[in-house]
């Protein structure tokens, strides 16, 4: 019950953040967003027709009302039609399976491997293992992204290199077929994560380690498992539950959108990219609201998740 | 530091990872049925799979402005007329019409008979789910949605003030049930339009993608979602459609038609190459399956047509060129891409120009007539000092066709014999007159140059102010304003707030008229007259010649036009781009994306072993 009534209190307190989230990301769509008005018209257009389609578009609006219907828009979840007349929330329906199913094992690799290599580095600390791992780390945070992608396709994919894999496409009809789209994406994926998330693992647990109550535990002579379970790892949970967390909105919504365009996957970070090339405001007030909405849920369900693994924690 | 018990820890923490791992193939596995395609798994089927740089935004005929949306929507709907899939340069022919049109002999009345037994694709907006047979009544409810606000057309100013009645019916409502007084179906199968003055590219204009005819119960059931799902008549039919491509798959339905290669144009010199002789004979499609992938990223493009079972046609990206091209005049590949590959070389139709924008008192037309022809004066400076020999080798391989005027070479009308002196640079020429009429770096005016935001526009940018600066202009008075999206630019061209206009244009149809008239003067902005130029006699010959059927007469009209245009320095023009296209040996194609537009894709044929045969 209690926690039930911290999520609703904390649900509630969320609200402000939704529409401050909204507002600022309506007003940049609004007065920096791709004005469609020209690229719907057709060639030698008369100034009648530029009004009328501005008024379609609801540009002849003021801004409040704008914002207001927008509002109206997140309450009914009902975003209206992108601008290839398919329904927004069907066009969500279909990508954000598609993102989930390509990001999901790269995502969840990459901090099981973190882990594992944070926790040997950690080991080894300040000795040549230790220095590898981190050395690669820092190397996987400092290589860009798309270089990244680019090197693995060619490697992995091409014709240049090994020919393992498909360049592109996506078909998640059967494991084998979605095991052989989904590898280099999530290999490249993993590659770029693990810099991050090993750093990030090896201080926390480094930190961990370094403690009395660790020191106290060694001293009594128990058994090095139950000190990394017990007074380690289990210590170590809450920095590691905030960072999965808080990428979680990322994963959901926001899609990987070079490695759905690079590998032309139909997801949607590439349908969010697509729409804000064109102007595709239904598509991007969608994601927005989303994606302000889950981070909300995060919050809550990661607050209560710190009371899982900590009794010590209040939700107050 | 733990003690050296830790790697046996690291073995424990193997269980519960592995228990971890099991999961997420679990949660795999789970995740496989949602996004699964069952039209993936179907066995022996010819697929064609092609790439493209950009997806459509829409598959509606009512919207289909950009040539990714024509790829789909001339193959998923018919349109009365086509292009012969060789003949260069282009020529008309009729597609679901039964021949070419009678003309009246005013010119004012054209009718159309459409072929019998024609069906639309089986769909659940049909009766009973059955294609019904397409009727003359389909083309005027087409033309119609032209002219119906709500669709937010974009193919309207093709028929705009020709055809008779469709602004009434337009300011009356666009009320369906009304009839238009300029289109009638004398029967089932025959039309008839009526015009408020002759327009001899009529036509044409039905061979477009805008005049698809579209049943209106797709319209009614789908609405807005004839966009991702058109109900058509034509070659393929849709199976999918997302942001990464698009699937398309035979019309079971799609009349039997022979392909007669003398009437398509074909050359044996210049095609044989291909192996359409092997067409000859049969009924398009010849495939069971069309894949449109859309890249963006030309290394993805290229990486996935060298691997040999994905992309099969793609266009050679600019940074491949040294390492697949032997020779560029002609375009021949390097033997270990000529085993694998045909080449085909196509030219744009259309061209890359700069025009000036003359409402600006800076460079254009002046209150002070003095100022005024010093401003001419200095157009024709910067055109002198424009150097498209380096664009050309620059950005379009040394293979594109630079021109003097607007008349492509894509054009019938197209003069090869026209002065070169416009598209020569000519520094000491440009210093001379820019120093005869009075300017120097301190009185030149600040030329804005506008560009969308990126790489290759800032370099364009570069470029340009180089070549200013070897005429004299001094560093900052050449300047770039970017703009975040094409959106936005077009808001700025469109309302008259640039001096330099620097745009692409593709041929609609054939025909020099359709570049002529982005400079006549009532065109002006908000219209395609970017140049806001508004020359008298241009006007005149421009209305004198629109009313004329082909002929040389009218083409002596359009030679007057290019010159008064280039006499006058109105814009730097202009170059055609040219275009490489690499295909597996196995297909059998020549494929283009300029006017023929996506008409050619029922005649690709996939060929299960490698065809015989060399590169151009």
């Amino acid at each position: 019950m209690e926690i039930l009534q911290y999520a609703l209190r904390k649900l509630l307190a969320g609200l402000p953040l939704i529409l401050g989230v909204t507002l600022v990301s309506f007003a940049l769509m609004v007065y920096f967003g791709p004005d469609l008005t020209y690229q719907l018209l057709g060639k030698n257009p008369t100034p009648e027709q530029i009004l009328e389609v501005r008024h379609q578009l609801g540009y002849d609006q003021p801004f409040l009302q704008r914002y207001m219907q927008f509002l109206g828009e997140i309450v009914t979840l009902d975003f209206g039609d992108a601008s290839t007349g398919e329904p927004v929330t069907t066009l969500l329906a279909k990508t954000i399976p598609v993102s989930l199913i390509l990001i999901l094992p790269g995502f969840i690799l990459g901090h099981v491997v973190g882990l594992l290599l944070a926790l040997a580095a950690a080991y080894w600390r300040g000795r040549w293992p230790d220095k590898l791992i981190m050395a690669v780390a820092v190397i996987g945070m400092s290589v860009s992204f798309l270089i990244v992608i680019i090197g693995f396709q060619i490697v992995l994919s091409s014709s240049d290199g090994l020919d393992l894999f498909p360049v592109r496409g996506w078909n998640a009809s059967s494991l084998g077929s979605y095991l052989s789209y989904v590898t280099v994406p999530t290999l490249a994926t993993m590659f770029v994560a693990l810099g991050y998330d090993t750093r990030f693992y090896r201080s926390v647990v480094v930190e961990e380690m370094s403690r009395d109550h660790v020191r106290t535990a060694r001293a009594f002579g128990l058994p090095e498992s139950r000190i990394l379970f017990r007074n380690i790892l289990k210590n170590c949970l809450i920095p590691f539950i905030t960072r999965v967390m808080f990428s979680i909105p990322q994963v959901a919504i926001g899609g990987a959108l070079l490695i759905e365009s690079y590998f032309g996957i139909p997801g949607i970070g590439k349908a969010t990219y697509e729409a804000i090339v064109t102007g595709d405001q239904p598509v991007l007030k969608a994601v927005v609201s989303l994606t302000a909405i889950l981070f909300v849920l995060v919050v809550v369900l990661n607050d209560i998740l710190y009371r899982v693994v900590d009794p010590r924690v209040t939700l107050k | 530091m733990l003690n050296s018990a830790y790697p046996g820890i690291l073995r424990e923490l193997g269980r519960p990872i592995l228990t971890f791992l099991a999961l997420l193939v679990g949660l795999t596995l789970g995740g496989c049925d949602s996004p699964a395609d069952p039209e993936m798994t179907r066995p022996a089927l010819k697929t064609f799979h092609f790439s493209m740089d950009q997806a459509p935004t829409t598959l509606d005929p009512v919207q289909g402005a950009n040539i990714y949306a024509n790829f789909v929507i001339v193959n998923a709907y018919d349109t009365l007329y086509s292009y012969q899939y060789l003949a260069r340069p282009y020529l008309l022919k009729p597609n679901l019409a039964v021949d070419f049109p009678t003309i009246s002999p005013d010119g004012l009345t054209y009718t159309f008979r459409l072929k019998k037994g024609v069906r639309y694709i089986d769909d659940p907006c049909f009766p009973g789910g059955r294609g019904r047979e397409v009727v003359a009544e389909d083309f005027i409810y087409s033309i119609k949605r032209q002219f119906d606000p709500k669709n937010q057309p974009q193919g309207a100013w093709l028929w705009q003030g020709r055809i008779a009645g469709l602004e009434e019916w337009k300011a009356a409502g666009s009320d369906y049930s009304r009839p238009v007084s300029g289109l009638h179906a004398l029967d089932a199968h025959t039309l008839e339009v009526r015009l408020t003055r002759p327009y001899p590219q009529l036509t044409a204009t039905l061979a477009q993608g805008y005049s698809a005819l579209v049943p209106h119960e797709a319209v009614e059931k789908y609405g807005k979602g004839l966009g991702v799902r058109p109900v058509g008549s034509g070659p393929f039919k849709l199976v999918s459609y997302d942001t990464a491509r698009v699937l398309m798959e035979r019309n079971p339905h799609y009349r039997q038609e022979p392909v007669d290669l003398a009437a398509e144009g074909y050359n044996p010199a210049t095609e044989k190459f291909s192996g359409v002789e092997a067409l000859q004979g049969r009924s398009p499609p010849f495939v069971d399956r069309l894949e449109f992938n859309f890249i963006n990223e030309s290394s993805a493009s290229w990486n996935s047509f060298t691997k040999g079972d994905e992309v099969q046609l793609t266009v050679l990206p600019i940074e491949q060129v040294d390492r697949v091209l032997a020779t560029k005049r002609p375009v021949t590949l390097r033997p270990e891409y000529a085993e694998k590959y045909n080449v085909y070389a196509g030219l744009e139709a259309g061209f890359v120009s700069t025009a000036f924008n003359m409402d600006f008192p800076e460079l254009g037309y002046n209150p002070d007539p003095e100022r005024e022809r010093r401003n001419k004066a200095l157009r024709c400076a910067i055109i002198k000092g424009y150097d498209w020999e380096a664009r050309n080798i620059s950005w379009y391989f040394g293979l594109g066709e630079y021109f003097p005027g607007i008349i492509v070479p894509a054009s019938p009308e197209f003069d090869p014999q026209l002065s070169r002196a416009s598209v020569t640079r000519d520094v000491p020429g440009a210093r001379k007159l820019l120093k005869d009429n009075g300017w120097t770096p301190d009185n030149l005016p600040t030329i804005t140059y506008g560009t969308t935001a990126g790489t290759t526009e800032r370099l364009f940018f570069e470029q340009f102010r180089a070549w200013m600066r070897d005429i004299g202009f001094p560093r900052g008075k050449v300047v770039q304003k970017a703009f975040a999206n094409f959106g936005d630019i077009s808001r700025a061209w469109k309302r008259s707030e640039l001096p330099l206009v620097a745009k692409g244009w593709g041929l609609d149809y054939p025909d020099a008229e359709n570049t002529l008239q982005l400079f006549y003067g009532p065109n002006a902005s908000p219209g395609s007259n970017d140049a806001n130029w508004k020359n008298p006699e241009y006007d005149r010959l421009y209305e004198q010649s629109s009313v004329m059927q082909p002929s040389p007469a009218r083409t002596e009209l359009y030679h007057r036009m290019n010159q008064l245009l280039i006499d006058d320095c109105v814009a730097i023009t202009g170059i055609a781009r040219t275009r490489i296209y690499l295909w597996h040996k196995n297909v059998i194609a020549v494929p283009d994306r300029e006017i023929l537009g996506g008409f050619w894709l029922k005649y690709v044929d996939v060929l299960p072993e490698p065809a015989a045969g060399g590169g151009v």
